[in-house]
């Protein structure tokens, strides 16, 4: 019955319009409420679930994204990305998958790199002659790859989640591979969908070009090399790794770019806590949420009911992702890693699985879900700047969920995809 | 009674820029005692530590004040499938039920709040040295932020004003 | 029928797990299913600060925790974590189950909580990725990760090296990549958390001997009669050599596996010169004469 309260109120309030935030917290107050239990647990849950070291990275990492998009480096990103890809068929989409690939290398958030990159991208691909749509679909699904590719604070979140004993070091590896699997099959995907559309083709801008235009993006490349340097040569840890990159952001946009006026850095410092705020929140409401289900036992009774459907461990998987993307579906990222990983994870090793593949699957599974409605953060930033509704954007996603899903059984099946690299560094 | 939440707004939205100001200061601080850390314990050999338990107690300030600002600036994620396809004085209700309940929370987040202060108030936190109620003052700080400025908007919505929702504009009048 | 929630932040198996578990089929024993336990363990339902603030609240029964979460609420909770306050186990086990544990138990009745029993929480020692530790020069200036508590922290600073405060799932790659050279533990964490495969220097110091301690909610103990509060207590001291018994056998477990893997442990060492360095730390946390009693009556205890 308790469950009843909990997951009624919680869809009630999601579809009167109540953020989801406090959908969470509200639902869990009257779930404790009717267990007759003091509520104060509500209010402290959200209290220590945000008091966690770790998290620091969020509000780090977007703020690094957002510094980096004011302060002129997201866009030598793009530019470069449209001297390499931008002569395809579709090429603006190749542009934009690229451009998520090089600025998912130094930002972790995929609703940063849908801002970033859609905020830049959109408006051009739609001036030429794309529809927006297209333009959205590539920019919210292609956004997946920042999660992958290292930093990725979310993995921070699955290793803390797991227990802490994954090391961050071997999952941010680890994503490296499936990133770059993920951005190639969507580069195919857009070329695809953009050839039977009919969209333009644009001239090839010379060898020259692309490396006037990389040596002006070079400074933000090279954010990549130190974060990776510096977390393996053990100068900080991956989640310090996040502070490094505001600091070095704030140095190249203030000192070489001189990109970065005062007013910039004060919106970008608003902007990053708009945005940490918002999702903190979520995880902090997530953790009264997730507390209520270990209270009434649900994880012990999903590890039941899995364990009864099959002893296979490729339909076991299949059957966990199939649940997370459902999950995915109506709930966001972090607040899913964390309730999720105690649950499914007992049950991956159980068959089998390297805990750190199961991390990338995890990621990847959540990812897809950050696209899909009723809640998809990086869907609804994507439709945000491309000024769409989210059901016309639903309406034509299709090639690039496929595309995605498609990757996401390729790194769930072939585990050397992900641990083959980690592999290397021990 | 549009005159007089105009007035009201001129007040909440001072102090929605203050919070918004002492949150992005929070934000600045915490970057600066993460790399102060870093430094010490690389480049000195030292370590700072204090800076891991202060940097997480800002951040619990950012975020509380952040959630309240974001209520009356309306940046929260929300789910407004269903919103789209019923009549707009519907829609105004379900707002409203909305908010209501938001201001509900905050309550909870002024009321609950205090007693866990009120009950670790005896308590040290390690490293810092001060009470452990300091742990929950931003929650209660932030409940009072969240009642306020969801107040505002039911009262907002009756005066027949708008109010933001996540993807417009924040409302400055 | 009554279900008491537990909760325990080690996974199902551990000892600490399995002694409530055996409790708990004590008292639906004895009481003719009238009382029973339900251990959530794997931190489900929160870290131990935020357990503890529930079993506070009477959100949740019982709960498991170590003591030091307790230091900077209940002061006699800090004797007991004093380090090099105990000779050895057996001397621990000695003191806690007399009068000196009694009166820790006792305090707890101030703070919303009833003391049940005290576990093992095994010995604690510094393990590093650089050198063998013979002596307190070879610490002098190593980074060892401590938590977040004053007075580890005084204590590492103490000995002549730095305390460096991280979360403990950091700690693994931390020491692999050099950010920090160790940490310190007992047998079987060094185990279960894999950090013998990246610090391969274990060196048996045994600075901390802090057993811990299962405690219940105030507002569930007043709920039972007499009768069942009495079967509770009982049930309590009677998981302790249970407990004790899983323990040695979980440590010697852990010890096999960690030799087998090759680690370098030192063992005899001479603990004089640490137990002298400890002089200022004694002098900043044992501050009032009930705490300066106890620690006489505990060093008597023979
Ligand atoms: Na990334
Ligand atoms: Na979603």
């Amino acid at each position: 019955m308790e469950l009843y309260v909990l997951f009624g109120t919680f869809v009630f309030l999601l579809l009167i319009g109540t953020p989801v935030a406090f959908c969470l917290g509200v639902s869990s107050f009257a779930t404790i409420a009717y267990l007759g239990l003091p509520p104060v647990v509500v209010f402290q849950r959200l209290n220590s679930g945000v008091s966690v070291f770790a998290l620091m990275a969020i509000p780090f990492f977007i703020f690094a994204g957002d510094l980096m998009v004011r302060g002129d480096i997201a866009r030598r990103l793009v530019a470069l990305a449209g001297a390499f890809v931008g002569h395809l068929r579709g090429g603006l989409g190749q542009v934009n998958v690229l451009s998520s690939v090089m600025f998912g290398g130094v930002s972790g958030s995929a609703a940063a790199d849908a801002s970033a990159v859609g905020g830049l991208m959109v408006p051009q691909m739609v001036e030429r002659g794309y529809e927006p749509e297209y333009a959205v679909n590539i920019t919210v699904v292609s956004s997946i790859i920042a999660l992958l590719l290292p930093p990725s604070h979310n993995m921070i979140i699955y290793s803390i989640a797991a227990g802490g004993r994954i090391s961050i070091a071997d999952l941010f590896t680890a994503g490296i591979i499936p990133g770059f699997l993920l951005a190639l099959v969507l580069m195919i995907t857009a070329w695809w969908v953009a050839k039977r559309k009919g969209y333009p083709v644009q001239p090839f801008q010379g060898y020259r070009m692309i490396g006037t235009l990389f040596m002006s993006a070079a400074p933000g490349l090279i954010l990549v090399a130190i974060i990776f340097g510096g977390v393996r040569s053990g100068i900080f840890t991956a989640s310090e790794s996040s502070n490094i990159a505001v600091v070095y952001a704030l140095l190249v946009t203030f000192f070489v770019y001189r990109s970065l006026s005062w007013n910039d850095f004060v919106q970008a410092t608003f902007a990053a806590v708009r945005t940490t705020a918002m999702v903190l929140m979520v995880i902090g409401c997530a953790a009264s949420f997730g507390w209520l289900l270990a209270y009434t036992k649900v994880p012990a009774s999903m590890v039941d009911l899995l364990k009864g459907l099959s002893d296979n461990p490729i339909v076991i998987l299949l059957l966990l992702n199939l649940v997370l993307l459902m999950l995915g579906t109506f709930m966001d990222m972090s607040p899913l890693i964390v309730i999720t990983t105690p649950i499914f994870l007992p049950v991956a090793m159980a068959f089998g699985v390297d805990p750190v593949h199961f991390g990338v699957i995890l990621i990847l599974n959540l990812g897809i879900g950050l696209c899909t409605p009723p809640v998809g953060a990086v869907l609804f930033v994507g439709c945000a700047v491309g000024r769409i509704p989210v059901w016309d954007a639903v309406r034509t996603i299709w090639p690039f969920y496929g595309a995605a899903f498609a990757v996401l059984l390729l790194v769930t099946y072939i585990p050397a995809l992900s641990l083959w690299l980690p592999s290397l560094f021990r | 009674m549009k005159d007089t939440m105009r007035f009201v707004a001129r007040a909440t939205s001072r102090m929605a820029h203050v919070s918004l100001w002492a949150a992005g200061l929070g934000l600045i601080s915490m970057t600066a005692l993460i790399a102060a850390q870093v430094v010490w314990r690389y480049v000195l050999n030292d370590s700072i530590v204090w800076t891991e338990p202060a940097s997480v107690m800002i951040m619990g300030w950012f975020i509380f004040l952040g959630a309240a600002v974001g209520i009356r600036e309306g940046y929260h994620l929300s789910f407004d499938v269903i919103l789209y396809m019923i009549p707009q004085k519907a829609k105004l209700v379900l707002h409203s039920i909305s908010d209501l309940t938001v201001a509900g929370f905050g309550v909870g987040m002024i009321w609950f709040g205090w007693q866990l202060a009120e009950k670790t108030a005896s308590n040290k936190l390690p490293s810092l040295g001060i009470s452990g109620a300091f742990d929950f003052v931003p929650i209660v700080v932030g409940g009072f932020l969240v009642f306020i400025f969801s107040v505002e908007r039911v009262a907002r919505r009756a005066a027949g004003l708008g109010t933001a929702r996540f993807g417009d504009d924040p409302v400055e009048d | 029928e009554v279900t008491l929630r537990s909760s325990d932040t080690h996974p199902d198996g551990y000892p600490t797990v399995a002694a409530v578990n055996a409790m708990g089929d004590m008292i639906k024993e004895r009481s003719g299913d009238r009382l029973c336990i339900e251990v959530f363990h794997s931190a489900q339902l929160g870290e131990e600060k935020d357990t503890i603030e529930q079993t506070q609240f009477g959100v949740i029964d019982m709960n498991r925790v170590s003591l030091g979460p307790f230091n900077n609420i209940i002061e006699e909770t800090q004797i007991p974590s004093l380090p090099y306050i105990f000779r050895s186990v057996e001397h621990m086990h000695k003191v806690m189950d007399g009068p000196v544990g009694q009166q820790i138990l006792d305090a707890f009745s101030d703070h919303d909580l009833v003391g049940l029993a005290f576990y093992d929480g095994g010995s604690r020692s510094f393990y590093n990725s650089e050198k063998p530790i013979n002596s307190m020069a070879d610490l002098a200036g190593m980074k060892f990760r401590v938590m977040q508590s004053d007075m580890f922290v005084d204590m590492v600073s103490a000995l002549g090296a730095n305390a460096t405060p991280m979360p403990y799932g950091e700690v693994y790659s931390s020491i692999q990549t050099g950010v920090i050279d160790g940490a310190e533990n007992n047998w079987p964490s060094y185990d279960s958390s894999g950090h013998f495969e990246v610090a391969k220097y274990y060196t048996l110091d045994q600075h901390l001997i802090v057993p811990e301690v299962l405690v219940m909610s105030k507002s569930s103990f007043d709920k039972l009669s007499a009768e069942d509060q009495a079967l509770v207590r009982q049930a309590a001291k009677d998981s302790v050599p249970i407990m004790r018994d899983l323990w040695q056998a979980r440590e010697k477990e852990s010890e096999a596996r960690v030799r087998e893997a090759g680690v370098e442990i030192v063992t005899d060492i001479d603990k004089t010169p640490f137990i002298e360095a400890m002089v200022p730390v004694y002098e900043k946390y044992v501050t009032s004469d009930t705490l300066k009693q106890m620690v006489a009556d505990i060093q008597a205890t023979k």
